[in-house]
């Protein structure tokens, strides 16, 4: 099918009146979560879920409205970056160097108009990337046998341990411990009950919606609430407004970080946090002797907005062609899919044009929406920042609560989810990144799923995985991803 | 240090727990040749093998909280909510639930009981009335 005959098809299911304004309302959940630390698409998606089930929301429209609080959450945390010299979203924190200093200059609107134009640009054309990227990935996914597929989910989770801050082990134990947690209930090939501890409740398995708001929604309470608050607010500077000629300076970090956010983002794995970071560095090094970054440089503010923009838009393309997430915030989108019966991968674009289509179309729509919503109600946003802790954290752990039961109606789900922010809290406190435990959970299943199938084909011969050209390189490739971190220099 | 020393015996504990209750597994019988085993047990003895290297090898420290009675405090007020939510109803234990959380983050008492008492009743209004997805009534005439 012609890409254009598609997107046109889409753009029917996005432009509905009903699509347009849950995009146009996830748009503005986005923007605000992005701004308030604490509260990031990860937990707001999986807060949201329940209700997009309540409301028996078709899959097109509850996507449309998931996806544009996800990318909506890209455009809110430069924002608390650059005001407060805080990131309102991890993958903000390279936006507080440059971002802050130029605030302190008086330049602050100026570095939030570069940085929300920047945004856009780094989203817009990651979508023209994707629309035209999709549908050739998907087809080569198709053909995967079960063998590939082990593959390539043993691709995604080694490259947990490669891209991680801290050391390796420690994500892999975590993606270990999500595998583990994907297991418990009842195996669906044969009836056996596993990890159940004799409990009725965990033989459905664990609830993904507890899983997540227990480690990101309740975790993160628990570690806003162990720090002394800071109250100082900033303002928005009056100072000169972005000319045109500024934006022109800036075009090429932009389109340089697109680059690579975008590839970066496609990588399963690798997050916006790490293309951030690689766009900015790379911007210093290319402009550092004529720049002056760090102390308040556009191309700083720039470059790592539309990065992380970029990148958020790449990670969707493997969750929607191949099934795969990449980050955890995509994760917890396949999870909301799966959910609704729908398996992203290869066949999505077939079986669901409507569904694929659809959130790609709304993605063009919900991007300019954003870019008119940030651009002059920067103000308004900014002004959540004032809204005291004591206000509204009780509120986000009572709705974490609340959406926990209503999506299982047990009080046994409460206590589990209890557990797994204590879980959170401390493995926070040990540098033990959470996002593979939630990669890991979605993943299992379908990694031991399709090991299993694969072991069925093939009569149980065990070198069946390494069967085509494709299982050799992807395994070729793992086996680097885990090596790396064992070799490369250990940081101090 | 000692943390991940800790979290490393603990995880080396799991994940020797996991492998034996995988690989005891009783299975009537077996649709496919590798069966619901091995790969959990398998998952389970890379765990123990992580708990392994961060036991022997123990990164940074684990900082103590500024606030030390704050998380302890938060986690049982969440624990009263999940344990009266039922036996007293929603509106209560959330009310209760978020009075103390606001206490915790520094609200003065009115102001906490005002934050506590509004989250709860616009909650019940947004969840059961609106969208029409019931939450425990309790003992509240409702």
């Amino acid at each position: 099918m012609d890409v254009f005959t598609a997107l046109g098809g889409g753009f029917g299911v996005a432009l509905q009146p009903g699509n347009l304004l849950l995009a146009f309302i996830g748009c503005i959940l986005g923007t605000a979560i992005g701004v308030l630390p604490g509260i990031g698409p990860l937990n707001a998606i999986a807060l949201l879920l329940p209700f997009c089930l309540a409301l028996r929301l078709p899959p097109e429209s509850a996507l449309i409205l998931l996806a544009a609080v996800y990318y909506g959450s890209g455009y809110g945390g430069r924002i608390t970056a650059i005001l407060l010299n805080m990131p309102g979203e991890p993958s903000a924190v390279l936006t507080t160097l440059d971002g802050h200093p130029l605030a302190k200059q008086g330049r602050g609107s100026a570095a939030l108009a570069i940085s929300g134009i920047g945004s856009f640009v780094g989203a817009t054309l990651s979508v023209i990337a994707m629309t035209f990227l999709s549908v050739p990935l998907a087809k080569l996914a198709v053909a995967f046998s079960p063998a590939d597929y082990v593959a390539l989910i043993a691709f995604a989770l080694s490259l947990l341990g490669a891209v991680s801050d801290g050391p390796a082990i420690k994500a892999w134990a975590a993606g270990c411990l999500g595998l583990l947690l994907a297991m418990v209930g009842v195996d669906s090939g044969t009836g056996v009950e596993r990890f159940t501890l004799g409990s009725l409740e965990l033989l459905g398995g664990i609830d993904f919606t507890v899983l997540a708001i227990g480690l990101f929604a309740i975790g993160e309470i628990l570690l806003l609430i162990e720090t002394r608050l800071r109250t100082e607010a900033a303002k928005l500077g009056g100072g000169a407004k972005l000319s045109l000629r500024e934006v022109i300076f800036c075009t090429p970090a932009m389109l340089r970080a697109t680059g690579i956010g975008f590839v970066i983002g496609v990588l399963p794995g690798a997050g916006a946090s790490v293309a951030s970071a690689l766009s900015y560095t790379a911007e210093k090094r290319l402009n550092g002797a004529q720049g002056k970054f760090g102390q308040g440089d556009l191309r700083g503010v720039a470059a790592p907005e539309t990065a992380d923009n970029a990148a958020q838009i790449g990670n969707l393309v493997p969750m929607l062609s191949l099934g795969i997430p990449g980050s955890g915030t995509t994760a917890v989108l396949l999870g909301a899919l799966l959910m609704y019966n729908i398996t992203p991968g290869p066949l999505l674009f077939e079986q669901r044009p409507d569904v694929a289509w659809g959130l790609i179309a709304s993605m063009y729509i919900g991007n300019a929406m954003l870019l008119l919503l940030n651009l002059p109600l920067v103000g308004v946003f900014a002004r959540l920042l004032t809204v005291p802790a004591w206000v509204l954290y009780p509120g986000v752990l009572a709705l974490s609560f609340a959406g926990v039961y209503a999506a299982s109606n047990s009080a046994f789900d409460l206590l589990l989810a209890i557990g797994f922010g204590v879980m959170g809290w401390l493995f926070r406190k040990m540098a033990i990144p959470l996002v593979p435990i939630v990669l890991g959970f979605v993943l299992g299943r379908m990694l031991e799923d399709n090991l299993r199938r694969a072991m069925s084909l093939s009569d149980g011969d065990v070198w069946a995985l390494l069967g085509s050209p494709i299982c050799l390189m992807l395994w070729a490739m793992t086996a680097a991803a885990l090596l790396w971190p064992l070799l490369r220099p250990r940081r101090v | 240090m000692i943390a991940d020393r800790i979290l490393g015996a603990a995880l080396i504990a799991l994940g020797a727990l996991g492998a034996v209750s995988a690989m005891q597994l009783e299975v009537p019988f077996a649709a496919d040749p590798l069966g619901p085993s091995p790969f959990p047990a398998a998952v389970a003895m890379l765990l123990a093998l992580c708990g392994l290297g961060m036991l022997l090898r123990p990164t940074d420290g684990f900082a103590p909280p500024e606030r030390r009675m704050a998380p302890p405090l938060l986690v049982l007020a969440m624990l009263l909510y999940a344990l009266l939510m039922l036996p007293l109803g929603f509106l209560l234990a959330a009310a209760l639930m978020a009075t103390t959380v606001a206490l915790l983050f520094g609200a003065r008492p009115p102001a906490a009981l005002l934050v506590g008492v509004t989250t709860a009743i616009t909650l019940w209004l947004l969840f059961d009335k609106l969208l029409d997805l019931p939450l425990p009534k309790g003992i509240l005439p409702l």
